[in-house]
């Protein structure tokens, strides 16, 4: 069907990323192409996707074998060009980030489905068709009419693979199709793949970690550092000891150290102060909703929520999509306003007119979205801005950040450019700019979300150190292993209320 | 609510751009007043939402009005007939009848032009320029000018409260706003270089310069009258302003 040899990859004039490759996909075949952040498995998704690299100067040597043609190429001017469009009429691809996924050209999620066809020149009623179908097959329907800017995550993701597939092809490639997803969103884009795969569409599927629920015979390849580790089943796959390449499984317990003196080791000496006695961070009947437009009316997302984090606290806030967490989570810092209610920060009241930066010393916020919390040139410039920004001066401020980024394992990255790391150190980085501030309280959307199996162990010490050492950690999360390993108490949210009052339990979940 | 949309965006567009046309060949302040009675205020209170053009057009024209009043109205070299005089100032008749030429002139394009923009529908006209077979690159900037914006906005926006969460304060001083635009604009900027690249694959991946003839989603909801009547009125209005200089040239 389609068949990838790679014996070198190298983008224009740097290492080798990936080489050693023979990854032949048939017909209805479903291949998870697993490894850590840097392992390649981008490069990979893009080479099945027919995008050597050729015009911008990056060296492909090896074979793609699409049906019976075969392209060879050597790295060279003379190598073949492979005309995209129509390429992926046969082999989709969808990449790692969706921003840049969408057309912006369509006003509707029918448009943007009907967007291929309609450069191809499909007839406008069988284009009608085309994307009724499509929508059906994928649950879309209700969506049609809707501003795709405006989708949540899954909805987002399940209308751009909608997107790639409109013109049924016979592969369609993920690079990393869960990245950032909540458990629900999953569920919709997992089902939406199962769909294709029962029509007989091949999936290969980049991401971080082994399925948690996947046929035991579908195909995994692993690869660490742009080498195939494995190749096998599923099955073979799970007990093949891959936890050693840090390839993990979906879902699993992380693997933290029990010892409290490998957390203090892993906790950097922030330098915050906690006054004895008083809670942390606490809300009091606190309610909030949304103003303005999109909201029907003046919806209630908060109903009187009271919460005390103290010292030692690690608080795992867990609840479906649109219960509150990240409402919740950024009244702690400001960035919201109760509408009712008090919400008070290291003793002190939080009033209206308290700017949400005066507060940044006191409370960390980790965002969900980590792209769009990087904005400096390099990594030190970019974890030093925090303490900066509190007016430390600029020895002082790299010298904290360089502490923070030891502590979360990107020492070696202080140069380089946010943007030229890969997801999960990204993630680190931004975590790493918290740390630097020296907040005693710690609040954290989503930490784990498309990380792998180093980076959330690696978190989950950090959480516990933060903690060990006096100072207080708020999450939300959809990893309910995680939170189980490491909350002392887990709140869960139902329609802007705590449901579950949340027995207090040991740090590390003992 | 929305407007009952009666003529095709490309119609509506076109005919803004005439009016605008003929108000500068014209060039009389009885017929831009007429135009903006006539024409701009009906548009304005019937296109749905009034206040928001209206808001738009106080924001755009107000300041540039006033300005214009001062200066032509109370300092105007020309101007004979005096009316009323403070010091250097001197309020002339001559004076008063520039500025209110400049300013119903100025008043009728940001009327005309602002409640097209506000009001056109960016998918029926990439629709419609895409039936009418325009070239693709064109109407891929038009929408995706459009389309983009909210985009932007949206971002900006985060990227603001992920900085304020980090420590920067906003507000107050100028220096202070200017600093927070500053930091905004090179994630925002970068970011969006990142996702123009990806989005060149992707349009080249779904066909975007494929040769042939496209087709679109939307119905084509042009008509041969209208683009007939598109014809003439561009055809009518050139033919005025032709017989409108000569018949000024000779007089």
């Amino acid at each position: 069907m389609i068949r990838l040899e790679c014996s070198s990859f190298a983008y224009d004039g740097g290492p080798v990323v990936l080489s050693g490759v023979d990854l032949a996909v048939e017909p209805g075949a479903l291949v998870h192409v697993v490894g850590p952040s840097g392992s390649g498995k981008t490069t990979l998704a893009r080479l099945l996707a027919g995008q050597t690299g050729a015009g911008n100067g990056a060296q492909f040597r090896g074979a793609l074998t699409l049906g019976t043609d075969r392209l060879g190429f050597t790295g060279g001017p003379g190598d073949p060009r492979i005309d995209p469009a129509a390429w992926s009429s046969t082999v989709a691809y969808a990449a790692q980030r969706t921003e840049g996924q969408l057309s912006m050209m369509s006003a509707t999620v029918a448009e943007e489905i009907a967007f291929g066809p309609a450069n191809r020149g499909m007839p406008a009623g069988e284009l009608r068709a085309a994307v009724q179908a499509t929508a059906a097959r994928l649950g879309l329907t209700d969506l049609l009419n809707r501003d795709p800017r405006r989708l949540s995550g899954g909805q987002l993701r399940r209308t751009i693979i909608a997107a790639a597939v409109v013109g049924n092809p016979r592969v369609l490639i993920l690079d990393e199709p869960f990245q950032g997803l909540d458990a629900d969103a999953r569920a919709e884009v997992a089902r939406t793949l199962e769909v294709l795969r029962a029509a007989g569409t091949a999936l290969v599927i980049c991401a971080p970690m082994l399925p948690g629920a996947a046929p035991g015979r579908s195909r995994v390849l692993a690869l660490v550092s742009g080498r195939p580790v494995f190749d096998g089943t599923l099955g073979q796959a799970r007990t093949a000891g891959l936890e050693r390449y840090a390839i993990g499984t979906e879902g699993s317990a992380p693997d933290v150290l029990r010892d409290p003196r490998g957390w203090a080791a892993a906790a950097p000496a922030s330098g915050f102060s906690v006054k004895a006695g008083g809670p942390l961070a606490e809300l009091a009947g606190v309610s909030f909703s949304y103003r303005g437009e999109g909201t029907r009316g003046q919806a209630e997302v908060l109903r009187g929520v009271d919460l005390r984090v103290d010292p030692g606290d690690i608080v795992g806030l867990t609840g479906a999509n649109g219960s509150g967490k990240s409402t919740l989570l950024q009244h702690l810092n400001g960035l919201l306003r109760a509408s009712s209610g008090t919400v008070a920060v290291a003793g002190r009241p939080l009033g209206r007119r308290t700017a949400t930066g005066r507060l940044a010393g006191a409370v960390g916020f980790l965002f969900q979205d980590t792209d769009q919390q990087l904005f400096e040139r390099t990594v030190l410039r970019e974890v030093a801005y925090g303490p900066a920004a509190a007016g430390a001066g600029r020895e002082a401020a790299q010298g904290r950040a360089r502490t923070a980024l030891a502590a979360v394992g990107l020492g070696h990255a202080a140069g380089e450019h946010p943007y030229e790391l890969g997801f999960v150190e990204r993630r680190l980085v931004a975590f790493a700019s918290l740390i630097a501030s020296g907040p005693a309280v710690w609040v954290l959307d989503e930490p784990t979300a498309g990380l792998d199996l180093r980076g959330r162990n690696r978190v989950g010490e950090l959480i516990l150190g933060h903690a060990a050492a006096g100072g207080a950690v708020v999450l939300a999360t959809h990893d309910g292993a995680f939170a189980g390993a490491l909350c002392t108490r887990i709140l869960e949210l139902k329609d802007g209320r705590i449901l579950s009052g949340g027995a207090r339990r040991g740090a590390g979940g003992a | 609510m929305p407007r009952r949309r009666v003529f095709n965006p490309l119609t509506e567009l076109l005919a803004a751009a005439l009016l605008v046309v003929l108000v500068l060949v014209v060039n009389t302040w009885q017929f831009s007043l007429a135009v903006l009675v006539a024409a701009v205020v009906p548009g304005v209170l019937l296109s749905g939402k009034p206040r928001q053009i209206a808001l738009a057009i106080a924001v755009t024209a107000g300041p540039l009005l006033l300005s214009s009043f001062l200066l032509h109205g109370l300092f105007f070299p020309e101007g004979t007939t005096v009316l009323a005089e403070w010091g250097p100032a001197r309020v002339t008749a001559e004076g008063l009848q520039f500025a209110a030429l400049t300013g119903l002139r100025l008043a009728v394009f940001t009327g005309v032009l602002l409640t097209a923009a506000l009001t056109v529908s960016i998918p029926e006209l990439v629709s419609t320029l895409t039936h009418r077979g325009w070239n693709r690159r064109l109407v891929f900037v038009v929408g995706s000018a459009v389309g983009l914006l909210p985009h932007v906005a949206e971002r900006a926006r985060r990227i603001t409260r992920a900085q304020q969460a980090r420590g920067l304060v906003v507000g107050g001083s100028v220096p202070s706003r200017v600093r927070g635009l500053l930091m905004v604009s090179v994630p925002l900027v970068t970011g969006l270089l990142i996702d123009a690249a990806e989005r060149t694959q992707l349009l080249e991946a779904r066909g975007f310069s494929s040769p042939g003839p496209r087709t679109s989603y939307l119905p084509d909801t042009d008509t041969a009258g209208q683009r007939t009547a598109r014809w003439l009125l561009a055809a009518g209005v050139l033919g005025f302003a032709c017989a409108w200089y000569a018949v000024g040239a000779g007089r």
